[in-house]
Parts: C-alpha cells; structure tokens; sequence
C-alpha cells in the first residue's frame, strides 16, 4: 500500500479565438478496490459550471459548455490516492473479451500471436500476459513522435515501434484472440511526466494490472483516471469547438509522488 | 412559440424576399412587355441599365426568354422561384405543407408556360394567381406573429429595394417605406431582424427628398441591404 | 386463405396514378438521392391500387406486432441491464457483443418508462398461402410513415367515392400516435425533430412530421448542451429546453464526445443529457443490437422467455451458419436460400443462391465457412404478388408491408403501414433506396 500525491496539468490553447465549445474530461482518479481517492480538486480556467456523470465504463466524466469566446481551456486535478494493488478490482463487463475499433488485429498480428501461442505453455490468463508481453517487448521498440492517437494496433505492429498507447492495443488485441477478457487504463505512473497507459486482463475473478510498455506489472506506483475497451473509451479529454480555429497545442504535465506523510 | 432558430429566422427572411422578388420582376416585365409591343421595342436597355448590366442580348425576345426562364441569370423570375423554393422547403412546419405546396406549383406553371401555345403573358397569368395563393397561406395559416413579420420584412426590403431601383413613382415608394416601417416594430429586441437605427435613419432622410429620390437611389440600396447587417 | 386472394383480385385503382403523383409531386413528397456525385430530388412513385388487410387478419397482425415489440423492448432492457437472456443460454452472447448495433456505452443507461424502442418498422411479406411472416425489425430509425400517410390525404380528394363505399379504417392518425409517443417520453421541455438536412434522403417526412405533430424542425448547430440539458437555441439568443428528441441520425453520429469523434451531424454531450434523465431520445441509442439480422432469428425465443407466449407472427424459416447443424444446411442447400450479411442494411447484402452462378457458389461457400457469424440463411418466402399498374395495364410484383408500432404508454400498431413494391418482375428487393414504389395500406375496419 502507499500514499500517492498526484497533479495533472493540462494546457489547451488555439490557434484563434474558439467558441461553442463543448467538452468531457475523464480525468478524476476512480475509487475502486485498489485506489482509494482521499482527496481531488478540479480546476478549469477559463471559468466554466461544469455538471459529473459517470459512464457506462465507471469513469468520473466532467462535462461543460464554453459558450463565449476563448483561446484556451486549462484543466488541473490535485489530489492524494492510496494504492494498493493486493487489492482487486471486480467491475466486469462482457464487452472487454471482443475485439474493438483500435485492437482489430490484422493479419500480422493475428500471426504474430499464433507464433507465440504455439509455444506458450502457461495456462493460467496472468501467465501466458506475461509470456505474450515478454515476447512483445522482444519485437516492439518504445519510440516517441512514430504514433499518434489515431493509431490502431494493426498499424503500430506493423511499424514495430509506438508509445505506451500502442503497447497496449497491441496486448489487447492478442489478449482477446487468446479469449482473455481484458481492458485499456488510462492513468499516471511515477517518473512519467505525461499520461500512461496500460491494461488490466480478468484473471476469471478479478482484474489485474500489467504494464506492456515496461513488461513489467503494475505495483502501487500507478493511479488509474479511466478505462474503457481502447483509447477511444479513455480519451481525457474530448472536445467539439467551433470557430476559425486551426491548430491546437497541448501542453502536458504530471506528477506522482509518494506520500511523506 | 418562441422557438425560432438564427438558420430558420435567415431562411424565413429570405423567402420573403426572393418571393416578392419573383412577383415585382415579372409584373415589371410584363409592363415592359407591354410597352415594346408599340411603343418602344428596345425599352428592355433601361431595364437593364437600372440594375446595371450592359446590354448583351440581340433582341427583346431574346431578352425576355432569358429574364423570366434563364435560371443561371441571377435576375430572372426563374432563379429568385428556385431560391424561394429551397429556402422555403426547410421551414415546412412554420409556414405549413399548403403554403410550401404553392412554390412547388409556381415552379410548374413556369416550364409550362415555356411550351404553351398561348401568348408568353396569358401562359403567365396562373403564376401570379398562384403567388397571391401563397401569401394568403402566409397570412392565414401562421399563427406565430413573429414568423410572420420575419416573412414580411424581407418582401417588404425586396420591393422596396426593386421599386428603388426601378425608379417607381414617389409616392409607391414612400408607401412601401411606411409599410417596411410598420413590420420593422413587430420585431423583438435582441433579434437579428431589428433594424439598425443608423441606417434607417439614413432612410428616412432619403425619403424627405420625394421625387428627388432618384439621384441617391445608390445610397437608398445600400442602406436597405445593411438594415439588418449588425 | 383464398379470400385474401380474392380480396386482391377485387382491388382496383383508386383515382387516377398520374393525377395522384402529380398532387404527390404538389406537396413536395420526395426523397433526396445522389447520383453520379449531385443532390436529385425523385418522386417516390406511387401506385393507385392500395393492399387490403382484412379486419380479422389485422387483428392478429396488430396482437402478434404488440407481442413482438414488447418483448423486443425488454430484450433491450436486458442487454443494456442485467442480461439474464444470456445467462439463461436463450441467446449466445456472441450474437449480442459481437453485433455493431450493440453499444457498451450505454450499459446501465436507463431510458423514461423503459422504452427503447418507441417507433418500430416491422417488415412483413404474405406469403401465397396467406400467411404473414416476419422479414425484418427495424429499431433504430425506420423510416416511410409519411407516405402513405399524405398519399391517404390526397386519393381522398382525388376519388372521395372510393372511400364512402368501403370500411377502410382512417390512418390519418399517426401524428397523434407519435405525439403522444414523444409526449411520454419527453423529459420536460419541447418535443424536438433532428434532421441532418435537406439533403437527407427523407428529409420531408422529418419536415412533415415536424409539422404535423407540432415539433421543432431542428438540425445539430441549433441544439447544445449545458449542464447536462439540452436546449434549442433561438434568433433572439435565449434558450428553450428540449424535453424529447426525436432524432433522425443514426447512433454511430449522435454525440461526438461519446460515439463517432468525427461526427459533424452530431450534439456533443447529448449522452450526459440523455444518461442523467433530462431529455428523452426517440429511438433510444444501442436499439441496434435487437435488429441485428443475426439477433432476428433469437426474437421467437425472446417472446416465449420474456412473455411466456408463444409467437403470433412468424419469422421466416431462417438458419444461423453460426450453428453446426444450420451450416451444413446452408451450404447442402445454398442455391435455393436468400442470403444476408448482417451488417448490411437497404436491401443491399441480399445474395439469392438461386442466382449465383456454379463457381460463385462455391466461392460464397467458403466465404460462409470463414466468417459464420457474418451471415443468416432463410427458406425463399413464396410472396403473394400484388397488382401494380404500369403503362394502363395490371402486373403482378413482389410487396412487402412495412408496420409502424408505436410505444409510449401502451403499444399501439398504426391501422395502415408502408406497402413497397419492387418494379423489377424478376427482383424480391423492394427497397425504396432501389427503385421501387409504394401503396396506400387498407385496413378494412369489418
């Protein structure tokens, strides 16, 4: 179990005034088994009422309506969580055992997995994730600016390198091949500076969290925001403007930190 | 009901204009058809030169043919029909099916007349019939006052602004003033169809000239296209 | 059975085809298509020899529709809840989250009264023997009920007498019936219609509605969302909350902060309104996962396990290759069955193994074998022709009935229904997307 103090910071700011502007943010931390959520404080600038939900996925979802006109939007969470992944989280649903829009596997991974199973002897969903994730890890190069958010799992494969989002869909998709039912974490990890992301397979009584970016599993050191089938699901932020907007840049920044107190 | 939309209040003040817009054209050149029967067979290079096209036709008739039938020509009866028809065609529920039933037949007695056997004006005569059937729907069947005087501030703009251009007697022109005036106070406040003070000022003083209009029809014109413009 | 035959040969043209196309034509009934890249407007064409349903045969139709629906609306329930139907192995629930009409994001997402579907386009053929036979159910946003709607209007003024001798049951009540639908569904606030445009194929029913249940016309950028309520936006800069949206886009547009990102046709935050209970949507979002072709052949079982009765409709004699035993049939029987791809919805994705030559017959074979669940196989329904005037004389042409149930608070079926011919001898497609006509639908009230 540890404490964590958390920030998350993130600067949107266009190009040119912008107006009708709608959003939803998925950025407060859940309360679940394994994260309890002391405290959380939202704050959104330029100031705006802003109405929480929370989705078919279990995810806090912030939603608002910018009528004016403005040329930033900037949202920040504070808070301090307790993690603690002895715990497990139960919350299932059927829908994480298809494949989805991002995790459609194409031919090539459909082969890739179809290698690696033939001599995969584990048995237990947890095992043969860690098998496939090790086997993943030995082809797929971590390498920032080759992807970007629309990036599906096919098309990352086929490139072999991609950030923490194409890692995975990349172990979603083989997962579900495998008849594992398992779910994309948006979240923040220590020593990552920026959002991460990771997955969490059903072990057939609970979840459980495994890291394919860093193949490794996923200790007390992470501090899920949302979930969902893929990033679509997860997205943080979401939002429709209007205006003679052309560009946006997002400026983000964020900080885990244990507890000292 | 006060639910009107900023795309519906545009579409309704459209269909005000380019409906009148049909009818003032083609009494106008019925008129001028008139009078190049005897008295002028090339009055039509006035029509022209009042709204300031130069003459490129080879004869009245094929002059005519192309003001009533052309739908490319941005002045002829047949496209000012074709943008009333698709502005009125969205706004179905506030002027109902019988109103928007009239643009549609209007549409057909127009390429009917094309290949009537009958006189160019006698084949035309049904299609004035059919206009006035759509603005008594206009009066009868809309409840809404303020849709209503949407509808009727753009046909009043429009026959103000070709009575303007086509240098119409004074005294019709300052009664389609009065009336333009009379519509313009049915408009609610903080609605895009109130008037702009400074221009309607502009008007106004226009219309203390009387018969001296003419010299500053230019000026008229402008000031009416800006009435609403904020 | 031979008195519906009879009851057909009995029909004749009611007015003049001609002269009711051209009052058609008058009151802009039209539906949008894009050809070769432009926008035309074509007239739906219309055909004066209306179909006659019986009072008797109506009275089971309308009990076996309400039967039908009911349980369709609670199967919608169920997915979207607890699941039971999966859990008592009625249906495998592959054929549910495999189907993409099926929505997890609107798991737990409990619409006003637990109405899902509150205008159902239930497609049926009779066939030679008089039965009626399920073809299809349409649950998202079927449309056609304007049609025969105004073609009613209009043959009454073009030959009164033809309605002064018969019992024909008045249709002309199908604004009431989707008022009061929309009317019990609405959340507090206007009843709203959301159009995409003019440019929609049905953009005059959505305008005729509209009209003649008192809506507001409305498309996206007049709508938006604050505080979770969704408001129309007025010329004079104020607001109007909308308590009912009867929208007419599909689900995949609806919000784009939800669904479809890209969508350009949608309300962002529509969901939020929609999941706290502050606006109704009409048809409820996820209805696509109760007609999935694939799911049609489980709605027998679905009545039987919700109602506990047994089907009063049929649906056509239909085999999943998703099952062993269907495939072998399938594939042993292929040239005379009617295949359909699921995920394709128009008419289109209708193969006729009949018309399929040898080599592609095998070819389709295997394409079955690879993707099982991508297909239904159905017995070829022996449809009863109806007679449709062309160029003066009688013909006979394959029709279909599309029936119009409405769900608010009870379940009414509307006493008339959009009957579709196919202009085509040879063709059992009568969609309107393909070129076909329609009818007026006469329910006879004895």
């Amino acid at each position: 179990m540890k404490k964590l103090n958390f920030t998350f910071t993130t600067r949107l700011t266009f190009d040119n005034y912008v107006h009708d502007h709608s959003f939803a943010l998925r950025c407060m931390p859940i309360e679940a088994e394994n994260q309890h959520i002391i405290s959380c404080e939202l704050d959104i600038s330029p100031f705006v009422t802003t109405k929480q939900t929370v989705d078919a996925f279990g995810n806090n979802v912030t939603s608002g309506y910018l009528k004016g006109e403005h040329r930033f939007l900037d949202y920040e969470i504070r808070g301090v969580a307790e993690i603690d992944n002895s715990l497990h989280r139960t919350d299932y649903m059927p829908c994480y055992l298809y494949q989805s829009s991002y995790t459609k596997p194409s031919a090539e991974i459909a082969g890739f997995y179809k290698s690696i199973s033939a001599d995969c002897n584990y048995t237990t969903p947890y095992d043969r994730a860690a098998y496939f994730s090790a086997r993943l890890s030995e082809i797929m190069r971590y390498e920032k600016d080759t992807t970007d958010t629309h990036t599906t799992a096919a098309q990352a494969y086929e490139q072999r390198c991609g950030v923490c989002q194409d890692f995975s869909h990349i172990m979603l998709s083989i997962l579900r091949i495998d008849g594992i039912a398992c779910r994309y974490i948006a979240g923040l990890a220590c020593c990552d500076g920026e959002t991460h992301s990771w997955i969490e397979l059903w072990t057939g009584d609970c979840w459980t969290g495994f890291d394919p970016t860093n193949n490794c599993d996923v200790n007390d050191d992470y501090l899920a925001l949302s979930q969902g089938r893929d990033f679509s699901d997860c997205a943080i932020d979401r939002g429709v403007m209007f205006g003679a907007y052309t560009r946006q840049l997002q400026l983000i920044s964020s900080q885990l930190l244990t507890s000292l107190y | 009901m006060g639910t009107i939309s900023l795309e519906h209040g545009d579409h309704l003040f459209w269909l005000g204009r380019y409906t009148e817009r049909v009818h003032t054209t083609l009494r106008a050149l019925e008129k001028l058809y008139d009078n190049m029967i005897d008295v002028n067979s090339e009055k039509y290079v006035e029509y022209l030169a009042c709204f300031s096209l130069p003459n490129t036709y080879s004869s009245k008739e094929e002059f005519m043919t192309s003001f009533i039938y052309d739908p490319t020509n941005p002045n002829s009866v047949a496209y000012s029909l074709e943008k009333a028809y698709d502005n009125g065609i969205v706004l179905r529920e506030e002027i109902s099916t019988e109103a928007l039933s009239f643009l549609q037949m209007a549409i057909d007695i127009l390429e009917k007349s094309k290949k009537s056997k009958q006189g160019l004006r006698l084949a035309l005569l049904p299609l004035e019939d059919i206009l006035f059937g759509f603005w008594g729907c206009i009066a009868d069947y809309i409840y809404d006052d303020e849709i209503k005087t949407i509808i009727y501030c753009g046909k009043s703009v429009e026959r103000l602004d070709l009575y303007l251009r086509l240098r119409f007697p004074f005294e019709k022109i300052y009664m389609e003033f009065e009336r333009l005036c009379k519509h313009l106070r049915g408009v609610p406040k903080n609605t895009p169809y109130r008037y702009n003070t400074k221009q309607l000022s502009t008007l106004v003083e226009l219309m203390g000239m009387g018969d001296d209009y003419v010299s500053d029809v230019p000026q008229a014109v402008a000031a009416l296209g800006a009435l609403f413009a904020s | 059975m031979t008195d519906t035959v009879l009851t057909l040969e009995r029909a004749t043209p009611v007015g003049n085809a001609d002269e009711i196309n051209e009052l058609l034509r008058r009151y802009g009934v039209k539906f949008g298509i894009y050809k070769n890249g432009t926008f035309k407007e074509q007239l739906f064409p219309f055909d004066p020899i209306p179909r006659i349903i019986t009072a008797e045969d109506f009275k089971a139709m309308e009990k076996g529709l309400v039967q039908r629906v009911d349980a369709l609306n609670m199967f919608l329930y169920d997915i979207y809840h607890d699941k039971n139907i999966i859990r008592d192995k009625v249906v495998p629930e592959d054929f549910v989250y495999i189907s993409s009409g099926y929505l997890p994001q609107c798991e737990g997402v409990t619409p006003k009264n637990n109405i899902y579907s509150h205008i159902s386009g239930i497609d049926l053929v009779q066939a030679k023997n008089g039965e009626w036979y399920i073809l299809e159910d349409n649950l998202r946003i079927p449309s056609g009920a304007s049609y025969p709607l105004i073609a009613r209007e209009l043959t009454r003024v073009a030959s009164p007498s033809a309605f002064s001798g018969n019992d024909i049951v008045d249709n002309r009540n199908y604004a009431k019936l989707l008022k009061d639908t929309m009317d019990y569904s609405n959340c507090g606030g206007i009843n709203a219609i959301l159009t995409p445009g003019r440019y929609n194929a049905a953009y005059f029913e959505h305008s005729y509605l509209a009209e003649l249940t008192g809506s507001v016309l409305v498309s996206n950028d007049e709508l938006f969302v604050e505080d979770n309520i969704l408001y129309h936006k007025t010329y004079s800069g104020g607001k109007t909350k909308v308590g009912a949206l009867y929208r007419r886009i599909s689900d995949e547009y609806l919000d784009p902060l939800t669904f479809e990102p890209k969508s350009l046709i949608g309300i962002p935050n529509l969901m939020e309104a929609y999941r706290t209970g502050n606006v109704g949507v009409i048809n409820a979002p996820g209805n696509g996962v109760a007609d999935d072709k694939g799911i049609y052949y489980f709605v027998p079982k679905m009545i039987r396990y919700y109602l506990g009765e047994e089907p009063i409709l049929k649906n056509a004699p239909t085999y999943l290759p998703f099952y062993e035993e269907d495939k072998k049939y399938v594939l042993e029987n292929l040239e005379k069955l009617v295949i359909k791809d699921v995920a394709e919805a128009g008419g289109y994705g209708v193969v006729f193994g009949s018309e399929l030559s040898k080599e592609k017959l095998e070819e389709f074979k295997n394409t079955i074998i690879n993707e099982p669940r991508r297909f239904i196989a159905q017995e070829v329904i022996d449809f009863l022709d109806l007679p449709i005037l062309e160029g003066g004389e009688q013909v006979m042409r394959k029709a279909d009935l599309r029936a119009f149930v409405l769900s608010g608070e009870t379940t009414r079926v509307w006493a008339s229904g959009l009957t579709r011919f196919s202009r085509n001898p040879d063709s059992f497609v009568v969609n309107s997307s393909q070129g076909g006509g329609f009818k007026d639908t006469w329910v006879l009230s004895r």
